[in-house]
Parts: structure tokens; C-alpha cells; sequence
């Protein structure tokens, strides 16, 4: 990233810590972090070790006089999240989480829109769908060939490490922090098959504000196509938002006269779809369409809130909201488990 | 699927080895043997061969005791002393658990997939791991790692060169961009560095593509399905595969032949087809498919230009055609097996006919299933 330059980089397997640095040709690697924080002095950290360790390590960068970027999931519960956001204040330095996928062009179209009203009002209901694919991803190869791997023992297991991405875009379009949530989660088929029955991977969840803004959110192993998906329906007008195609549907409030009303709007959408292809590819010969661009766009906004005063990429509200929605998902699952769905 | 006529055949070859070799053998069929990814393609036949061929102490190292149901009956039919460990060599703990008392190990667990950091850490960390686990042990007597022909720099080779063991390795990983390549160098340099600086005695064999029932894909040698049909690449090249069977023969004698240490091997096969004539016997028997032949030179050109608009676009397509990779792939290159037979008297039972008409039926059935 243009103006920046990586100081230094830190892991606890220091044969780890090596081999990035040989790759990227950074002069300094440390295996421990109080060694790398007083040496290196960086303005900014990224912690992209397991969730169990975000939350001390990102105090210490924070008392260090560090900004701290935290991949997903931000720490392990509310209450830690919290306390990051008051040491981050009473520093004086900033904080954001990797929730890279509410920076992708089609989310960025989609935020332009409803900031500019689009929706004719605040947002009704919310639909967030995150679909996951145990076959091919490697991450979940690794998961499953491991019953000890960290992400097991998370407090919410596999959840806890993924679906921040799909609660992080309902809780930014929520009202207010006052959430009701229902959630319940079972084990696919699939993977009691396999004799893995105590992972949950299927999750089907409830939330609603007290002002009545509602929203579904469904993370399914089991859903093929794998979908990733991010509807919000307005009181005038709705969007879909299509994380896997990078396509940004409008649903205009618009009705036609008798049989033309079957007739017109299909070949409204399908114009729509075309003009979505088109600007992709765009986007792709303007050389603004890496894989990554979520993730360079949120870095770069959250540089900017620290050399240009900008604001933060993700409002602390945000990132404090969802923290409070997945308390409340593993709390229910943990709490009800498997068994209150089968009853 | 494993085939009553592979398991005869085995059965010949390691009594052909046994009854020539014992004496040449550095442990006795007694002693602990250590097999790292057991349960694996290679792993599950380097097991079976090592039963075969009269070993009766064996330690397998699996990460999952999922489909273990296959070795356990292996061991049960030949009445074997096998124990199973389930662990994960980046656990230092498990590493001992596996290493104690063990007189030859055999590490074939890798890190495979699209990571760089994946693959160095389940190939160079994990391999690491398992060496210091070994400085304890005072019966090691050798540590065989399975490294890979993929090591070599087809870029610093001349067309139509043979390839012996003494041929560049891979050293700019970044423009060749392929992991898999890197964490076995790393590997490989770990298990020479710890030879060096603690006297771990240790062989390194690098086996071709290794194909056979249980393997569902057709190697990448041949061609490539990327780009919506399959582009035929490796044209009239001698394909440098190797059956299952003759690989995990050549492992195991890799591991216990006497006078072998510090050595490498490169391991194929002897009556290799051309990728063309492989192609055409997949297609007749398994299944027709189109495909399109590519010349080296045009996907050689092709592999530029994607190269250039990569560094170009900063990686808006990561450099994952390069032609470091093509030239390591598909110019023509032959591999030379002579060392490896000279020094440990393999040779590949399983005839490429054979092995073939076995790998073909294993495909055509799994089509048939799916």
C-alpha cells in the first residue's frame, strides 16, 4: 500500500515470522511481541493471529501506542470488545475490524445507495446469507483434520469464526443497539456422516431492533450454490447485493398496467444484470477488481483516519453490535444446543 | 479399492526384496518404524509395503482417525503390531509421543493447497518439529523424507535436458508462485540443515506424479481443465509418473537399504508413456473428453504475457501461470531413476501396462459413480 511500509512482521513460531519475511523481503522478524513493539515502533498493527489471542494482544499493541486493525472475529466476546474500544479511546488511538467484505465494490454501491435514500427510509427487513463449502475450502480441510485445531475451541466454534461477516452488514443498517435475538443451529447431515457431530454448521438466526427493523441470517454449509448474499427491503424500494458475483440489484417500487407487469420487469432485471456484467468488467480493465480490494479499501480508510483525521471505516457502534449479536447466537446454541431443535 | 492382483503382486516384489536385501537392511523387522501421513495416498502403500515386506512394529501417524478402517485391516490380515497416533506434527507433544523409540521414520505428512504459508508450515515447521523430536532418540537410524519433483527449476534446465538429482532447485518463489513447490524446498533444506548441525542421518526421495487407484485426478503434467475445456500441454513429453505400488517400494527401500545416508533420489517409473499417448489411453478407457493441444511455445508466450499483466495489475491475477512453472512442467525434460536403482536395487515391479489398466479402472468407476 502506496505511503506504508511494513516495519516489521512477528510470530510466535519464529520459522513462521521468517519465511513472510524472506517472501516480502522485510528486513525485521520477531517471534516475540513485546521485542517487536519496542524495536519495530509501528503505528499500526495487524493482528491476524487465532481469535483466542486478539484481545491480549491487541491491548498490549494498544498501550504500546499503537492503531490496531484485528482480523475477524474482533475478540471472543462483548465485554472484550468493549474494553479494546475504551483502552483504544483512552490512548487516543484507533481500532477496526477485517470485515473486509462490507468494502467490496458491490457493498460500497449498495451503502451509496441507501445513504442516499434509496430505500425510501429506513431499512424494514434484512436478509444475510453466508453460505460456507467444506470440500473445497482448505481452511476447512484443515478444520476437519483436526479435532484439536483453535477453531474447535472457540466458545462458538465454527460460527464464531466466520459469520461476523454477514451479522457486521445487518448491525450496520440496525437501528439502534437494543436487539432481540433468536437463533438456532444444528449439524448438517453432511458432516454427521462423518462422525463430526459436534461442530454446528448450520445456523438460522432472528434479529430485531426496537424499531422494529428486522433481519434473517442464515449460514449453511449445506446450501449449494455456496451463497453470499446481503438483501435489504426498504419501505419504497429494495437491493440485493450479490458478494459472489459482485452484482448490485435495484427492486424498484414500480408496477405496470395488467399482463405487462409480468412482461416488463423481467427484462428490466435482465438489463440490469447485463449493465452489473458490464461495469465488472470495467472495473477489471481499470484494474480496480483484485480479489483483495475489500480488504485494500478498508486498510486504506482506516490509514486515512489516522494521517487525514478521516472517520473510522467501521463505527465502533458497529463493531460492538455485532460483538452483542453473536454473544447472544453462541449463548442460545450453547445454552439449547442441538437438542432444542430436534424437539 | 484396493484389488486382490495389486496385493499378490506387492507380495512378489517384497519377497524378491527380502529375500535379496535383508542382510543389507540398517534395522531389523523388529524395530519401530515411524510412518507420518499414513492415511494418505502414498502413505496408506508405503504401510501395506512395509508389512509386506516383514516389518512388524509399525507406528502410523495420522491426523484424523477417520479411514483408518483400511490400514486396520492391512494390519490385521498380516498380524502386524500397528499403532495408530492421532495428532498433529505442528504439536511439539505429539511429535514426541510419535518419535519415541523409533528407529527409521518415514515423513510423507505435507502441506499442500494454495497457501505459501500453509505449505511451509505443514512441510518446514512441522518437519522441524518432528527432527527435534528425533535428537532425543537414540535408536534413530535414519529419517526418509518425501520431497518432490516439483523441487526442481525447469527454468534453469535446457530443453530436452535430463534431470538428475543433482539439477537446480527452485529458488525464486515468488515469480514461480507455487506453494507446494516451496514448502518442499524448505523441507528438504530443514531435513539437510538438521543433518548438518545434529548428525539426524537421512535420505530424501523426490517421486514423480504419483498415480494408481485412489488417486481421482488426472496429473497436471498432462494438462490443464482451467479454463473450461482441457488444454493438452505436455505433448510429447515423457510423462515422469510413477505407480503407487513402485513409489512406495522405493520409499521403503530408500529407508532401510544400508550406506544411503545423505542421499537423494529422484523416483519414476521406467516405461513412461509421452503425455500424448497417456492422454489417448485415459480418453479410451476411462472416458472421451475434448481437449485442445497447446505447443509448448504458445503456452510458454501465453504464460509471459499473463506474467507481465500481473506485475502489471500488482496481482489483479496472481501470478499463477509463470513461466518458471510452465517451463518446469511442460518443456520437455526426461528423469533419470539411474541413481536410485544403482544405489538401492529398485526397481518398478508394477509394469506401466499393468499399472495403467489398474489406474484406468479405478477412474472409470469412480465416473461411473458419480
Amino acid at each position: 500500500m502506496r505511503g506504508s511500509e511494513i516495519v516489521g512482521v512477528c510470530d510466535q513460531e519464529e520459522l513462521m515470522a521468517g519465511q513472510l519475511a524472506e517472501r516480502y523481503g522485510i528486513k525485521h522478524h520477531f517471534s516475540d511481541v513485546e521485542v517487536f513493539l519496542k524495536s519495530s515502533q509501528p503505528d499500526v498493527v495487524h493482528i491476524t493471529t487465532p481469535p483466542q489471542s486478539h484481545y491480549s494482544l491487541a491491548k498490549q499493541c494498544l498501550e504500546a501506542g499503537c492503531n490496531i486493525y484485528v482480523e475477524k472475529p474482533f475478540t471472543l466476546s462483548y465485554e472484550e470488545a468493549k474494553e479494546l474500544i475504551c483502552i483504544a479511546e483512552r490512548e487516543d488511538k484507533k481500532l477496526t475490524v477485517g470485515h473486509e467484505t462490507q468494502f467490496m465494490p458491490v457493498a460500497r454501491d449498495m451503502r451509496r445507495l441507501i445513504n442516499a435514500g434509496y430505500l425510501g427510509g429506513a431499512p424494514v427487513h434484512m436478509e444475510s446469507i453466508y453460505g460456507y463449502e467444506f470440500s473445497e475450502e482448505q481452511f476447512a480441510k484443515a478444520v476437519l483434520g483436526d479435532r484439536r485445531h483453535w477453531v474447535r475451541r472457540l466458545p462458538g466454534g465454527l460460527l464464531q469464526n466466520i459469520i461476523s461477516h454477514g451479522i457486521g452488514k445487518i448491525a450496520e443498517y440496525l437501528q439502534d443497539d437494543k436487539v432481540t435475538v433468536l437463533a438456532r443451529g444444528f449439524t448438517s447431515h453432511f458432516l454427521e456422516n462423518i462422525e463430526e457431530t459436534d461442530i454446528i454448521d448450520e445456523l438460522r438466526v432472528i434479529i430485531s431492533d426496537s424499531h422494529r427493523t428486522s433481519a434473517y441470517f442464515t449460514f449453511s454449509s449445506q446450501i449449494s450454490p455456496s451463497l453470499h448474499q446481503f438483501r435489504v427491503y426498504g419501505p419504497k424500494n429494495s437491493l440485493i447485493a450479490d458478494h459472489e458475483h459482485q452484482t448490485l440489484i435495484k427492486v424498484p417500487k414500480k408496477s405496470y398496467v395488467s399482463f405487462l407487469n409480468q412482461f416488463i420487469p423481467p427484462f428490466a432485471d435482465a438489463k440490469q444484470y447485463f449493465s452489473n456484467g458490464c461495469r465488472n468488467i470495467k472495473r477489471f480493465l481499470r484494474n480496480d477488481f483484485h480479489a483483495d480490494s475489500g480488504m485494500y479499501f478498508l486498510i486504506n480508510s482506516f490509514y486515512k483516519s489516522q494521517t487525514d483525521n478521516a472517520p473510522l471505516p467501521i463505527p465502533y457502534r458497529e463493531i460492538l453490535l455485532t460483538a452483542r449479536i453473536m454473544d447472544a447466537i453462541f449463548f442460545q446454541l450453547n445454552e439449547l444446543g442441538n437438542k432444542n431443535y430436534t424437539n | 479399492m484396493l484389488r486382490a492382483d495389486q496385493t499378490i503382486m506387492i507380495t512378489s516384489g517384497a519377497d524378491i526384496a527380502r529375500d535379496s536385501g535383508r542382510s543389507d537392511w540398517i534395522i531389523g523387522t523388529d524395530d519401530q518404524i515411524l510412518v507420518t501421513g499414513a492415511n494418505g495416498f502414498i502413505g496408506s502403500k508405503v504401510f501395506e509395503t512395509l508389512l509386506e515386506y516383514g516389518f512388524t512394529r509399525i507406528r502410523c501417524f495420522v491426523r484424523s482417525n477417520r479411514n483408518l478402517s483400511k490400514l486396520k485391516q492391512i494390519a490385521e490380515r498380516l498380524k502386524a503390531e500397528v499403532d495408530f497416533i492421532e495428532g498433529n506434527l505442528l504439536s511439539r507433544d505429539d511429535c514426541l509421543r510419535a518419535a519415541r523409540d523409533v528407529s527409521l521414520i518415514y515423513h510423507l505428512a505435507a502441506g499442500t493447497g494454495k497457501s505459501f504459508a500453509h505449505c511451509f508450515m505443514n512441510s518446514a515447521v512441522a518437519t522441524r518439529n518432528l527432527l527435534d523430536a528425533t535428537l532425543k532418540e537414540t535408536k534413530l537410524r535414519r529419517f526418509l523424507s518425501v520431497s518432490s519433483l516439483a523441487v526442481y527449476s525447469g527454468f534453469q534446465i535446457r530443453h530436452g535436458d535430463l534431470i538428475n538429482e543433482t539439477c537446480p532447485i527452485e529458488s525464486e518463489h515468488m515469480a514461480r508462485f507455487d506453494p507446494y513447490c516451496y514448502g518442499k524446498v524448505k523441507q528438504d533444506e530443514m531435513v539437510m540443515a538438521y543433518s548438518r548441525e545434529h548428525g539426524v542421518p537421512y535420505v530424501i526421495i523426490r517421486p514423480g506424479p504419483v498415480y494408481g487407484p485412489g488417486k481421482k485426478a488426472l496429473t497436471g503434467r498432462v494438462g490443464l481443465d482451467t479454463f473450461g475445456i482441457f488444454l493438452h500441454l505436455g505433448g510429447s513429453n515423457r510423462l515422469p509418473l510413477i505407480f503407487v505400488d513402485n513409489c512406495a517400494e522405493a520409499i521403503v527401500l530408500s529407508g532401510i537399504v544400508e550406506g544411503m545416508d545423505g542421499e537423494v533420489f529422484i523416483a519414476v517409473d521406467d516405461d513412461l508413456p509421452t503425455s500424448r499417448e497417456f492422454l489417448r489411453l485415459y480418453k479410451k478407457n476411462v472416458g472421451h473428453f475434448p481437449s485442445i493441444y497447446l505447443p509448448y511455445p504458445i503456452f510458454y508466450f501465453l504464460n509471459w504475457l499473463w506474467e507481465k499483466y500481473s506485475n502489471w495489475s500488482e496481482g489483479q491475477l496472481p501470478p499463477v501461470f509463470n513461466r518458471r512453472s510452465c517451463a518446469t512442467y511442460y518443456q520437455k525434460q526426461i528423469y533419470s531413476n539411474r541413481k536410485l536403482k544403482e544405489l538401492t536395487g529398485w526397481s518398478p515391479r508394477v509394469p506401466f501396462k499393468e499399472a495403467s489398466r489398474l489406474y484406468f479402472e479405478f477412474m472409470k468407476d469412480g465416473r461411473r459413480e458419480r
